[in-house]
């Protein structure tokens, strides 16, 4: 019997499609969130913030990142996050809407915490 | 009026003569709106071309044998309109990982053998007597499955997932969809025998929810949710003591 | 063991999810550029308070549970096979383990824990 042709997976397989590249970005936002989390436990170890405008910076370039990881897991917990009230399923957009607004409930609440204590 | 053409560029790989796959151009008579790729390979071999080899059968989209990549995408070939690709030449590759036995044929027992592994059949821990009738089962109980149990076996999921790409010891989409689709049928009791396929680390595990397979599939079976529902259940299995299980 | 790695996984996304965003845009932005008055490392009454370590500890340490597994299949995804193997899984979720380890010790020595 002849031999068969094997599949090999191109090395940037990740570029040949929308879908693919935007999931590589939605996994590498961990690493500069791990990175902000880090600062952050620095600065509270020194009791200040050490290096105000360089943080600000790293900061403004975070945030984008933070906010496309909360989008993209928020959204995704439709399709997981499955039970049954009354016998009747619970639609995915109801569920994607609360995790939603738990979302912006908690900001509000943290925020309110972060700027009244002060 | 000049007759309206499409060119087709179709992998070609000669196990007995070739290294490694080309691609050949063909041209086609582009002649109805309704056309679809299919149409335009089985012209080929009839008219242009009867070495090209490939597999179709209902031209309907409801067997799953023509599922090949069209312009880097995994598409049902009698699900690809000709129409929406014109003027622009359609590049017609066997589907993406597997192994290709010949031209647009690929090797589809590593699929098989997932599907089976999963025992796609009703497993009772007791048959129900012949006497006392047949399954009972209300609508409901039908609708909590009845999405997973549209899979027409095409393997365009596989052809999506990277990760299938990557580790070719990945369960899958469509088998973990199938295995849901039994677990979650009310007469079934075979969970506890299916789990560890499943819950093996190149089970549901290796899985990082890229999705691409629900995107491609043409049937709306959504195996990107079977599974991330399967690791929410196998994981509350675990959590919760009495609640959950079976 | 897979299955305790998705959880916490999971749970980590969550508590990145939804309590990031707001911690960075006031504590990383609008504060250190004094645009809003907002809470520093340096408030002694807030950071002494054990509900607010508590709260802080959640937000540093689970995290990284997500982090560790998303950055270690991240690897797998750009053919990295090692970053499956036994080792590699202790390196990252033992990485996680070890932040949280290093955000305890930060917030029991930082601040000494009082009520004011």
């Amino acid at each position: 019997m002849a031999k068969e042709y094997p599949w090999r997976m191109p090395v940037a397989w990740w570029t040949r499609n929308r879908h693919y590249f935007l999931y590589i970005v939605r996994e590498f936002t961990a690493a500069p969130l791990a990175l902000w989390l880090l600062w952050l436990l620095y600065d509270i170890s020194q009791k200040s913030l050490v290096h105000p405008r360089a943080f600000a910076i790293f900061s403004v370039v975070c945030l984008p990142f933070a906010l496309y990881h909360s989008y993209t897991f928020l959204s995704l917990a439709g399709s997981i996050i499955h039970f049954k009230v009354f016998d009747r399923p619970v639609s995915a957009r109801l569920i994607v809407a609360s995790q939603f607004a738990a979302w912006i409930g908690a900001s509000l609440v943290i925020g309110f915490f972060l700027t009244w204590l002060k | 009026m000049p007759d309206k053409t499409i060119t087709i560029r179709a992998a070609r790989f000669d196990p007995e003569h070739d290294k490694e796959p080309r691609l050949q151009s063909y041209e086609v008579p582009f002649y109805d709106e309704s056309m679809v790729v299919l149409d335009a390979l089985n012209h080929i071999k009839s008219h242009i071309d009867g070495s090209l080899s490939y597999r179709w059968s209902c031209r309907m989209g409801i067997c799953g044998s023509c599922g090949m990549t069209v312009n880097g995408t995994p598409k049902l070939t009698c699900n690809a309109f000709l129409r929406d690709y014109w003027p622009r030449p359609i590049v017609v590759q066997p589907l993406n990982n597997f192994p290709v036995i010949r031209d647009l044929v690929i090797d589809m027992d590593d699929f098989m053998h997932k599907l089976k592994s999963i025992k796609p059949w009703i497993i009772r821990r007791q048959e129900m007597p012949l006497g006392a009738g047949e399954h009972r089962q209300t609508n409901e109980q039908i609708d909590d499955f009845r999405q997973f149990s549209e899979c027409i076996n095409c393997m365009l999921c596989y052809a999506a997932c990277p990760v299938y790409g990557l580790n070719n010891e990945f369960l899958g989409p469509a088998a973990t969809a199938l295995a849901r689709r039994y677990n979650l049928d009310s007469r079934d009791q075979g969970l506890k025998e299916r789990l560890p396929v499943i819950a093996d680390p190149e089970g549901i595990w290796e899985c990082s929810f890229v999705g691409e397979c629900s995107v491609v599939c043409p049937k709306g079976v959504d195996p990107a949710k079977a599974i991330q529902q399967t690791k929410l259940d196998t994981t509350m299995r675990f959590v919760l003591p009495y609640g959950n299980r079976d | 063991m897979h299955l305790l790695w998705w959880f916490l996984f999971a749970q980590g996304g969550v508590v990145a999810a939804i309590l990031l965003p707001i911690h960075i845009l006031l504590q990383g932005i609008l504060g250190p550029l004094g645009v809003t008055s907002v809470v520093r490392p340096s408030d002694a009454a807030v950071f002494g308070n054990p509900i607010v370590k508590l709260y802080l500890l959640v937000l540093i340490a689970v995290p990284f549970f997500h982090f560790a597994h998303r950055l270690r299949y991240l690897l797998v995804d750009f053919g990295v096979k090692a970053a499956k193997s036994l080792p590699a899984q202790v390196v990252f979720y033992g990485g996680a383990v070890a932040v949280t380890l290093v955000t305890i010790w930060v917030l029991l020595t930082t601040f000494p824990i009082s009520f004011g």
